[in-house]
Protein backbone atom coordinates (compact mmCIF):
# COMPACT_ATOMS: atom_id res chain seq x y z
CA UNK A 1 0.00 0.00 0.00
CA UNK A 2 1.24 3.43 -0.80
CA UNK A 3 0.77 6.30 1.56
CA UNK A 4 0.67 9.38 1.18
CA UNK A 5 3.78 10.79 3.55
CA UNK A 6 6.10 7.82 2.49
CA UNK A 7 6.10 6.64 6.30
CA UNK A 8 4.47 3.57 7.07
CA UNK A 9 0.62 3.51 7.65
CA UNK A 10 -0.83 3.88 11.38
CA UNK A 11 -1.28 0.76 12.40
CA UNK A 12 -5.33 0.45 12.95
CA UNK A 13 -6.69 -2.31 15.09
CA UNK A 14 -9.33 -4.53 13.48
CA UNK A 15 -12.73 -3.78 14.40
CA UNK A 16 -14.01 -5.54 17.65
CA UNK A 17 -16.24 -8.28 17.20
CA UNK A 18 -20.07 -7.35 17.79
CA UNK A 19 -21.68 -10.71 19.54
CA UNK A 20 -25.50 -10.78 18.62
CA UNK A 21 -26.71 -13.40 20.73
CA UNK A 22 -29.69 -14.98 18.70
CA UNK A 23 -30.57 -16.96 21.19
CA UNK A 24 -32.16 -15.05 23.45
CA UNK A 25 -33.63 -12.61 21.54
CA UNK A 26 -35.42 -14.83 19.92
CA UNK A 27 -37.11 -16.95 22.63
CA UNK A 28 -40.91 -16.80 23.07
CA UNK A 29 -42.09 -15.98 26.54
CA UNK A 30 -45.34 -16.77 26.11
CA UNK A 31 -47.23 -19.60 27.68
CA UNK A 32 -46.81 -22.94 26.51
CA UNK A 33 -48.50 -25.82 28.72
CA UNK A 34 -46.22 -28.54 29.93
CA UNK A 35 -48.08 -31.48 28.91
CA UNK A 36 -47.97 -30.22 25.28
CA UNK A 37 -44.15 -30.85 24.96
CA UNK A 38 -43.83 -34.83 24.07
CA UNK A 39 -41.18 -36.93 26.43
CA UNK A 40 -37.97 -38.03 24.78
CA UNK A 41 -38.54 -41.17 23.52
CA UNK A 42 -38.94 -43.70 20.77
CA UNK A 43 -42.60 -43.20 19.97
CA UNK A 44 -43.92 -42.24 16.86
CA UNK A 45 -44.65 -38.38 16.72
CA UNK A 46 -48.21 -39.22 14.94
CA UNK A 47 -48.98 -40.31 18.48
CA UNK A 48 -48.30 -37.00 20.21
CA UNK A 49 -49.77 -35.43 17.20
CA UNK A 50 -53.29 -37.35 17.62
CA UNK A 51 -53.47 -36.39 21.33
CA UNK A 52 -53.01 -33.01 20.50
CA UNK A 53 -55.67 -32.55 18.41
CA UNK A 54 -57.84 -34.43 21.12
CA UNK A 55 -56.50 -31.79 23.78
CA UNK A 56 -57.19 -28.60 21.80
CA UNK A 57 -60.58 -29.87 20.89
CA UNK A 58 -61.20 -30.20 24.72
CA UNK A 59 -59.69 -27.17 25.21
CA UNK A 60 -61.63 -25.02 22.82
CA UNK A 61 -64.77 -26.15 24.77
CA UNK A 62 -63.78 -26.19 28.38
CA UNK A 63 -61.21 -22.92 29.54
CA UNK A 64 -57.94 -24.39 31.17
CA UNK A 65 -56.02 -21.18 32.56
CA UNK A 66 -52.34 -20.27 32.43
CA UNK A 67 -51.31 -21.79 35.99
CA UNK A 68 -48.03 -22.67 37.44
CA UNK A 69 -47.19 -24.51 40.65
CA UNK A 70 -47.78 -22.49 43.65
CA UNK A 71 -50.82 -20.79 42.10
CA UNK A 72 -53.78 -20.96 44.40
CA UNK A 73 -56.45 -23.14 42.24
CA UNK A 74 -60.18 -23.49 42.75
CA UNK A 75 -61.33 -26.65 41.07
CA UNK A 76 -65.06 -27.65 40.67
CA UNK A 77 -65.57 -31.40 39.79
CA UNK A 78 -68.70 -33.64 39.35
CA UNK A 79 -68.98 -35.98 41.73
CA UNK A 80 -72.55 -38.37 41.52
CA UNK A 81 -72.30 -38.71 45.62
CA UNK A 82 -72.47 -35.18 46.83
CA UNK A 83 -76.03 -33.51 47.14
CA UNK A 84 -75.54 -30.59 45.04
CA UNK A 85 -73.63 -33.50 42.79
CA UNK A 86 -70.58 -30.78 42.38
CA UNK A 87 -67.93 -30.48 44.49
CA UNK A 88 -65.22 -27.72 44.82
CA UNK A 89 -61.84 -27.79 46.29
CA UNK A 90 -59.28 -24.70 46.85
CA UNK A 91 -55.79 -25.50 47.34
CA UNK A 92 -52.15 -24.53 46.10
CA UNK A 93 -50.75 -26.77 42.92
CA UNK A 94 -48.13 -28.45 44.73
CA UNK A 95 -47.16 -30.56 40.77
CA UNK A 96 -47.94 -31.00 37.62
CA UNK A 97 -47.25 -33.83 35.95
CA UNK A 98 -48.08 -36.16 33.37
CA UNK A 99 -47.84 -35.72 29.36
CA UNK A 100 -50.44 -35.82 26.51
CA UNK A 101 -54.48 -36.23 27.60
CA UNK A 102 -52.69 -37.77 30.94
CA UNK A 103 -51.98 -35.12 32.43
CA UNK A 104 -52.18 -34.22 35.74
CA UNK A 105 -51.78 -31.07 38.61
CA UNK A 106 -51.77 -31.76 42.54
CA UNK A 107 -53.46 -29.53 44.56
CA UNK A 108 -53.00 -29.49 48.59
CA UNK A 109 -54.96 -27.62 51.41
CA UNK A 110 -55.40 -27.61 55.94
CA UNK A 111 -58.74 -28.65 56.22
CA UNK A 112 -59.73 -28.53 59.99
CA UNK A 113 -56.36 -29.44 60.87
CA UNK A 114 -56.13 -32.11 58.33
CA UNK A 115 -54.06 -32.42 55.24
CA UNK A 116 -55.56 -32.93 51.88
CA UNK A 117 -54.15 -33.17 48.83
CA UNK A 118 -56.05 -34.07 45.39
CA UNK A 119 -54.49 -35.15 42.12
CA UNK A 120 -56.66 -33.77 39.10
CA UNK A 121 -56.88 -34.90 35.56
CA UNK A 122 -56.34 -31.87 33.74
CA UNK A 123 -59.09 -33.26 30.50
CA UNK A 124 -61.21 -35.37 32.46
CA UNK A 125 -64.48 -34.50 31.59
CA UNK A 126 -65.49 -34.54 35.22
CA UNK A 127 -63.57 -31.24 36.10
CA UNK A 128 -66.22 -28.05 35.14
CA UNK A 129 -64.29 -25.30 36.39
CA UNK A 130 -60.97 -24.18 37.18
CA UNK A 131 -60.33 -20.53 38.34
CA UNK A 132 -57.02 -19.39 39.34
CA UNK A 133 -57.84 -17.37 42.63
CA UNK A 134 -53.49 -16.52 43.23
CA UNK A 135 -51.06 -16.25 40.76
CA UNK A 136 -48.09 -16.78 42.35
CA UNK A 137 -44.99 -18.27 41.13
CA UNK A 138 -42.50 -20.19 43.98
CA UNK A 139 -38.83 -20.54 43.76
CA UNK A 140 -39.23 -24.18 42.97
CA UNK A 141 -41.24 -26.54 40.46
CA UNK A 142 -41.91 -28.73 43.05
CA UNK A 143 -43.87 -28.11 45.83
CA UNK A 144 -44.12 -31.57 47.63
CA UNK A 145 -41.54 -30.24 50.65
CA UNK A 146 -44.81 -28.86 51.77
CA UNK A 147 -46.20 -31.66 53.30
CA UNK A 148 -42.88 -31.66 55.67
CA UNK A 149 -43.37 -27.76 56.08
CA UNK A 150 -45.78 -26.22 58.93
CA UNK A 151 -49.31 -26.24 58.06
CA UNK A 152 -49.25 -22.74 57.95
CA UNK A 153 -47.51 -22.82 54.52
CA UNK A 154 -50.38 -24.55 53.20
CA UNK A 155 -53.68 -23.77 54.67
CA UNK A 156 -55.58 -21.43 52.38
CA UNK A 157 -59.33 -20.15 52.91
CA UNK A 158 -62.06 -22.12 51.19
CA UNK A 159 -64.08 -19.15 50.61
CA UNK A 160 -61.30 -17.19 49.30
CA UNK A 161 -61.76 -14.08 46.75
CA UNK A 162 -59.93 -14.51 43.52
CA UNK A 163 -57.02 -11.58 43.64
CA UNK A 164 -57.18 -9.15 40.63
CA UNK A 165 -54.31 -9.46 38.18
CA UNK A 166 -53.14 -6.26 36.11
CA UNK A 167 -53.22 -6.61 32.41
CA UNK A 168 -50.72 -8.64 31.51
CA UNK A 169 -47.95 -8.47 33.86
CA UNK A 170 -45.41 -10.81 34.81
CA UNK A 171 -46.15 -13.37 37.20
CA UNK A 172 -44.57 -12.22 40.66
CA UNK A 173 -41.79 -15.50 41.97
CA UNK A 174 -42.83 -15.45 45.63
CA UNK A 175 -39.24 -15.66 47.35
CA UNK A 176 -40.59 -16.97 50.69
CA UNK A 177 -38.85 -19.55 53.04
CA UNK A 178 -40.55 -22.19 54.15
CA UNK A 179 -39.86 -23.41 57.78
CA UNK A 180 -39.98 -26.89 58.18
CA UNK A 181 -41.38 -29.46 61.06
CA UNK A 182 -38.42 -31.01 63.13
CA UNK A 183 -37.23 -33.61 61.28
CA UNK A 184 -38.07 -36.45 60.17
CA UNK A 185 -39.42 -35.57 56.49
CA UNK A 186 -40.74 -37.70 54.21
CA UNK A 187 -37.92 -36.95 51.98
CA UNK A 188 -33.82 -35.74 52.92
CA UNK A 189 -34.92 -32.38 51.41
CA UNK A 190 -32.10 -30.90 51.72
CA UNK A 191 -29.81 -33.16 50.08
CA UNK A 192 -28.54 -31.81 46.01
CA UNK A 193 -30.49 -33.66 43.57
CA UNK A 194 -34.15 -32.31 44.99
CA UNK A 195 -32.46 -28.91 44.12
CA UNK A 196 -34.78 -26.82 46.43
CA UNK A 197 -34.66 -23.37 47.57
CA UNK A 198 -37.33 -22.56 49.25
CA UNK A 199 -36.72 -24.09 52.27
CA UNK A 200 -34.90 -22.04 55.31
CA UNK A 201 -32.82 -25.12 56.77
CA UNK A 202 -32.45 -24.57 60.49
CA UNK A 203 -30.19 -27.52 60.25
CA UNK A 204 -26.59 -27.38 61.77
CA UNK A 205 -24.21 -26.67 59.71
CA UNK A 206 -21.99 -30.56 59.29
CA UNK A 207 -25.43 -31.89 58.58
CA UNK A 208 -25.85 -29.32 55.39
CA UNK A 209 -21.94 -29.66 54.56
CA UNK A 210 -23.01 -33.84 54.77
CA UNK A 211 -26.04 -33.86 52.60
CA UNK A 212 -23.38 -32.32 50.28
CA UNK A 213 -21.84 -35.66 49.76
CA UNK A 214 -24.64 -37.10 47.57
CA UNK A 215 -24.02 -34.13 45.24
CA UNK A 216 -23.80 -35.52 41.30
CA UNK A 217 -21.87 -32.23 39.69
CA UNK A 218 -21.33 -33.70 36.21
CA UNK A 219 -25.41 -33.90 35.63
CA UNK A 220 -25.55 -30.82 33.94
CA UNK A 221 -22.31 -31.33 31.49
CA UNK A 222 -23.60 -34.64 30.82
CA UNK A 223 -24.65 -34.22 27.17
CA UNK A 224 -27.13 -37.49 26.65
CA UNK A 225 -29.15 -35.63 29.01
CA UNK A 226 -29.69 -33.04 26.95
CA UNK A 227 -33.25 -32.87 25.82
CA UNK A 228 -33.05 -29.25 23.41
CA UNK A 229 -37.02 -28.26 23.05
CA UNK A 230 -36.88 -25.15 21.34
CA UNK A 231 -37.79 -26.13 18.09
CA UNK A 232 -40.42 -28.71 18.76
CA UNK A 233 -41.75 -26.13 21.19
CA UNK A 234 -42.07 -23.49 18.12
CA UNK A 235 -43.72 -25.83 16.10
CA UNK A 236 -46.27 -26.80 18.61
CA UNK A 237 -47.09 -23.48 19.71
CA UNK A 238 -47.48 -22.44 15.70
CA UNK A 239 -49.97 -25.48 15.67
CA UNK A 240 -51.08 -24.59 18.86
CA UNK A 241 -52.29 -20.51 17.78
CA UNK A 242 -53.73 -21.96 14.33
CA UNK A 243 -55.99 -24.24 15.82
CA UNK A 244 -57.33 -22.18 18.47
CA UNK A 245 -58.25 -19.63 16.13
CA UNK A 246 -60.43 -21.87 13.84
CA UNK B 1 -51.43 -45.86 25.43
CA UNK B 2 -53.81 -42.93 25.96
CA UNK B 3 -56.25 -41.97 28.48
CA UNK B 4 -60.19 -42.26 27.07
CA UNK B 5 -63.56 -41.47 29.63
CA UNK B 6 -66.54 -42.71 29.07
CA UNK B 7 -69.82 -40.31 29.15
CA UNK B 8 -69.86 -41.87 32.89
CA UNK B 9 -66.79 -40.46 33.76
CA UNK B 10 -64.59 -43.49 34.25
CA UNK B 11 -61.33 -43.27 32.87
CA UNK B 12 -59.95 -46.29 30.55
CA UNK B 13 -56.77 -47.05 29.07
CA UNK B 14 -56.59 -47.06 25.67
CA UNK B 15 -53.72 -48.69 22.82
CA UNK B 16 -53.04 -47.01 19.75
CA UNK B 17 -52.53 -49.63 16.49
CA UNK B 18 -51.93 -48.33 13.25
CA UNK B 19 -52.65 -49.96 10.33
CA UNK B 20 -49.84 -49.50 7.31
CA UNK B 21 -49.88 -50.30 4.15
CA UNK B 22 -51.61 -53.87 4.57
CA UNK B 23 -52.73 -55.86 1.63
CA UNK B 24 -53.84 -58.71 0.59
CA UNK B 25 -51.40 -61.26 -0.46
CA UNK B 26 -52.45 -64.57 -1.68
CA UNK B 27 -55.59 -66.97 -1.25
CA UNK B 28 -55.05 -70.51 -0.20
CA UNK B 29 -58.22 -72.36 -0.58
CA UNK B 30 -59.54 -75.60 1.73
CA UNK B 31 -57.97 -78.46 0.12
CA UNK B 32 -54.56 -76.46 -0.65
CA UNK B 33 -54.32 -76.03 2.86
CA UNK B 34 -55.17 -79.06 4.30
CA UNK B 35 -57.54 -77.14 6.94
CA UNK B 36 -60.78 -76.60 8.06
CA UNK B 37 -61.27 -73.55 6.54
CA UNK B 38 -59.64 -71.37 3.23
CA UNK B 39 -57.29 -68.92 4.20
CA UNK B 40 -56.06 -65.57 3.08
CA UNK B 41 -52.34 -64.49 3.37
CA UNK B 42 -51.78 -60.97 4.65
CA UNK B 43 -49.06 -58.62 4.58
CA UNK B 44 -48.70 -55.16 6.78
CA UNK B 45 -45.44 -52.39 6.32
CA UNK B 46 -43.91 -51.83 3.08
CA UNK B 47 -39.88 -52.55 3.45
CA UNK B 48 -37.37 -52.17 1.25
CA UNK B 49 -36.91 -55.18 -1.26
CA UNK B 50 -33.30 -55.25 -0.98
CA UNK B 51 -32.14 -57.20 1.84
CA UNK B 52 -33.90 -60.36 0.74
CA UNK B 53 -33.38 -62.59 -2.20
CA UNK B 54 -35.34 -62.49 -5.40
CA UNK B 55 -36.69 -65.67 -5.02
CA UNK B 56 -38.63 -64.63 -1.50
CA UNK B 57 -40.31 -61.78 -3.76
CA UNK B 58 -42.50 -64.05 -5.88
CA UNK B 59 -46.02 -63.74 -3.63
CA UNK B 60 -45.52 -59.95 -3.33
CA UNK B 61 -45.36 -59.47 -7.29
CA UNK B 62 -47.71 -61.74 -7.79
CA UNK B 63 -50.15 -59.28 -5.63
CA UNK B 64 -48.45 -56.37 -7.17
CA UNK B 65 -47.49 -55.03 -4.07
CA UNK B 66 -44.02 -54.17 -2.52
CA UNK B 67 -41.96 -56.06 -0.13
CA UNK B 68 -44.12 -56.24 3.73
CA UNK B 69 -42.39 -56.60 6.92
CA UNK B 70 -44.74 -59.30 7.91
CA UNK B 71 -47.02 -61.71 6.47
CA UNK B 72 -49.68 -63.68 8.35
CA UNK B 73 -52.29 -65.82 7.88
CA UNK B 74 -55.94 -65.89 8.84
CA UNK B 75 -58.67 -68.36 8.60
CA UNK B 76 -61.78 -66.96 6.46
CA UNK B 77 -65.02 -68.72 5.51
CA UNK B 78 -66.07 -68.60 1.40
CA UNK B 79 -68.16 -65.85 1.31
CA UNK B 80 -65.15 -63.46 2.81
CA UNK B 81 -63.02 -64.37 0.18
CA UNK B 82 -61.10 -60.84 -1.30
CA UNK B 83 -59.19 -60.77 -3.54
CA UNK B 84 -54.96 -60.19 -3.66
CA UNK B 85 -53.91 -56.87 -4.07
CA UNK B 86 -56.59 -55.30 -2.42
CA UNK B 87 -55.83 -52.61 0.61
CA UNK B 88 -56.76 -53.32 3.85
CA UNK B 89 -57.84 -50.49 6.00
CA UNK B 90 -58.75 -49.55 10.06
CA UNK B 91 -62.36 -48.92 8.73
CA UNK B 92 -62.52 -52.99 8.17
CA UNK B 93 -63.43 -52.30 12.32
CA UNK B 94 -66.10 -50.61 13.87
CA UNK B 95 -66.40 -49.34 17.08
CA UNK B 96 -67.93 -51.62 19.31
CA UNK B 97 -66.58 -54.86 18.12
CA UNK B 98 -64.11 -56.90 20.30
CA UNK B 99 -61.10 -58.09 18.88
CA UNK B 100 -57.91 -60.34 19.74
CA UNK B 101 -54.68 -58.91 19.24
CA UNK B 102 -51.59 -61.19 18.87
CA UNK B 103 -47.63 -59.62 18.91
CA UNK B 104 -44.46 -61.45 20.36
CA UNK B 105 -43.95 -60.13 23.77
CA UNK B 106 -41.14 -57.59 25.01
CA UNK B 107 -37.57 -59.86 24.65
CA UNK B 108 -36.35 -60.28 28.42
CA UNK B 109 -32.83 -61.73 27.30
CA UNK B 110 -32.12 -65.15 29.66
CA UNK B 111 -33.94 -64.75 32.72
CA UNK B 112 -33.63 -66.81 36.31
CA UNK B 113 -36.56 -68.55 37.30
CA UNK B 114 -37.42 -66.01 39.89
CA UNK B 115 -38.24 -63.80 37.36
CA UNK B 116 -39.41 -66.19 34.66
CA UNK B 117 -41.75 -68.52 36.48
CA UNK B 118 -42.44 -66.59 39.69
CA UNK B 119 -40.98 -69.00 41.65
CA UNK B 120 -40.24 -67.34 45.49
CA UNK B 121 -36.53 -68.01 45.65
CA UNK B 122 -34.84 -68.36 48.92
CA UNK B 123 -34.83 -65.82 52.37
CA UNK B 124 -31.88 -63.01 52.06
CA UNK B 125 -30.45 -63.79 55.54
CA UNK B 126 -30.74 -66.71 57.90
CA UNK B 127 -27.65 -68.48 57.13
CA UNK B 128 -28.76 -68.81 53.53
CA UNK B 129 -25.28 -69.75 51.59
CA UNK B 130 -25.07 -68.64 48.60
CA UNK B 131 -28.57 -69.25 47.56
CA UNK B 132 -31.28 -66.21 47.45
CA UNK B 133 -33.00 -66.74 43.70
CA UNK B 134 -32.30 -70.62 43.23
CA UNK B 135 -34.64 -72.61 42.03
CA UNK B 136 -34.25 -74.88 44.81
CA UNK B 137 -35.29 -78.67 44.65
CA UNK B 138 -36.18 -79.87 40.86
CA UNK B 139 -37.40 -83.48 41.06
CA UNK B 140 -38.38 -85.65 44.03
CA UNK B 141 -36.61 -88.97 44.82
CA UNK B 142 -39.18 -91.79 43.78
CA UNK B 143 -39.25 -89.94 40.17
CA UNK B 144 -35.83 -90.34 39.70
CA UNK B 145 -35.58 -88.22 36.54
CA UNK B 146 -36.90 -84.70 36.18
CA UNK B 147 -39.92 -84.57 34.12
CA UNK B 148 -39.84 -82.92 30.60
CA UNK B 149 -41.35 -79.16 30.44
CA UNK B 150 -39.86 -78.49 33.99
CA UNK B 151 -39.66 -74.66 34.77
CA UNK B 152 -36.04 -73.25 34.61
CA UNK B 153 -33.84 -70.41 33.69
CA UNK B 154 -33.97 -69.55 30.22
CA UNK B 155 -35.00 -67.19 27.47
CA UNK B 156 -37.82 -64.94 28.12
CA UNK B 157 -40.35 -63.13 26.39
CA UNK B 158 -39.64 -62.73 22.07
CA UNK B 159 -42.65 -65.39 21.41
CA UNK B 160 -46.41 -64.63 20.01
CA UNK B 161 -49.14 -64.29 22.52
CA UNK B 162 -52.55 -62.74 22.33
CA UNK B 163 -54.81 -60.47 24.52
CA UNK B 164 -58.36 -61.85 23.90
CA UNK B 165 -61.67 -59.76 23.88
CA UNK B 166 -60.31 -55.86 23.54
CA UNK B 167 -63.03 -53.60 23.03
CA UNK B 168 -62.50 -51.23 19.83
CA UNK B 169 -63.65 -47.69 21.29
CA UNK B 170 -62.27 -45.23 18.18
CA UNK B 171 -61.21 -45.62 14.84
CA UNK B 172 -59.28 -42.80 12.56
CA UNK B 173 -60.23 -43.10 9.51
CA UNK B 174 -57.70 -40.61 7.85
CA UNK B 175 -54.60 -41.88 9.80
CA UNK B 176 -55.69 -45.30 9.61
CA UNK B 177 -55.86 -45.92 13.52
CA UNK B 178 -58.04 -48.31 16.27
CA UNK B 179 -58.23 -47.29 19.43
CA UNK B 180 -58.27 -50.93 21.37
CA UNK B 181 -59.09 -51.35 24.97
CA UNK B 182 -56.62 -52.41 27.80
CA UNK B 183 -53.15 -53.34 26.61
CA UNK B 184 -51.38 -55.14 23.76
CA UNK B 185 -48.49 -57.81 24.10
CA UNK B 186 -45.10 -56.12 22.08
CA UNK B 187 -43.00 -53.16 22.30
CA UNK B 188 -43.98 -49.64 21.19
CA UNK B 189 -44.08 -49.46 17.12
CA UNK B 190 -43.98 -53.37 17.02
CA UNK B 191 -45.87 -55.35 14.47
CA UNK B 192 -49.26 -56.90 15.51
CA UNK B 193 -52.16 -59.32 14.21
CA UNK B 194 -55.87 -58.05 15.08
CA UNK B 195 -58.85 -60.50 14.46
CA UNK B 196 -62.10 -60.64 15.05
CA UNK B 197 -62.24 -61.88 18.79
CA UNK B 198 -62.89 -65.93 19.05
CA UNK B 199 -64.44 -65.69 22.43
CA UNK B 200 -67.71 -67.16 22.84
CA UNK B 201 -69.09 -64.31 24.60
CA UNK B 202 -68.48 -61.76 22.11
CA UNK B 203 -69.96 -64.08 19.17
CA UNK B 204 -72.63 -62.01 18.06
CA UNK B 205 -71.48 -58.51 19.09
CA UNK B 206 -70.03 -57.39 15.37
CA UNK B 207 -73.96 -56.07 14.20
CA UNK B 208 -73.18 -54.54 10.78
CA UNK B 209 -69.58 -55.23 10.11
CA UNK B 210 -68.20 -53.99 6.76
CA UNK B 211 -68.31 -57.51 5.19
CA UNK B 212 -66.08 -58.75 3.60
CA UNK B 213 -63.67 -55.49 4.31
CA UNK B 214 -64.11 -51.94 3.78
CA UNK B 215 -63.03 -50.76 0.35
CA UNK B 216 -61.79 -47.07 -0.41
CA UNK B 217 -62.70 -46.85 -4.15
CA UNK B 218 -66.77 -47.83 -3.02
CA UNK B 219 -69.69 -45.30 -2.33
CA UNK B 220 -69.68 -45.27 1.25
CA UNK B 221 -68.16 -41.83 2.70
CA UNK B 222 -67.21 -42.07 6.51
CA UNK B 223 -66.82 -39.40 8.93
CA UNK B 224 -62.74 -38.79 10.02
CA UNK B 225 -63.40 -40.14 13.43
CA UNK B 226 -65.62 -42.83 14.48
CA UNK B 227 -66.38 -43.11 18.25
CA UNK B 228 -68.25 -45.63 20.21
CA UNK B 229 -71.63 -45.09 22.18
CA UNK B 230 -69.94 -44.72 25.21
CA UNK B 231 -66.89 -42.65 25.02
CA UNK B 232 -66.95 -38.99 26.18
CA UNK B 233 -66.19 -36.96 23.02
CA UNK B 234 -64.04 -34.03 23.66
CA UNK B 235 -66.49 -31.38 21.26
CA UNK B 236 -69.51 -32.59 24.13
CA UNK B 237 -69.83 -30.52 27.35
CA UNK B 238 -68.05 -31.71 30.38
CA UNK B 239 -70.07 -34.22 32.44
CA UNK B 240 -72.59 -33.53 35.12
CA UNK B 241 -74.82 -36.58 36.91
CA UNK B 242 -77.87 -35.17 37.40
Amino acid sequence: RVSSDGKPPKFQPPPKPVIIDRKTQKEDKRFLSPEFIPPRGRTDPLKYFIERKDMIQRRKVFNIPEFYVGHVLAVTTAEPHASTKSQRFVGICIQRGGKGLGATFVLRNVIEDQGVEICYELYSPRIQAIEVLKLEKRLDENLMYLRDALPEYSTFDVNMRPVPRMAHEEIPVNKLQVRMKPKPWSKRWERPKYNIKGIKFELPEHKMKAAQKWSQPWLEFDMLREYDTSKIEAKIRKELSEELEK
Amino acid sequence: MMPIWTKSGEKRAVTLLKVQDCHVLRYVSKEESGGKTAKLLVGGKNVSPFSKPESAHEIFKEAGVPRKQKVSTFNVTDDAIIKPGTPLYAAHFRPGQFVDVTAKTVGKGFQGVMKRWGFKGQPASHGQTKTHRRPGAISTNKAAKVYRGKKMPGKMGNIYRTSFGLKVWRINTKHDIIYVNGSVPGHTNCLVKVRDSKLPTYKDCNKNPPFPTFFADGDEELPEDLFDEEIFQFTDPSVTFT
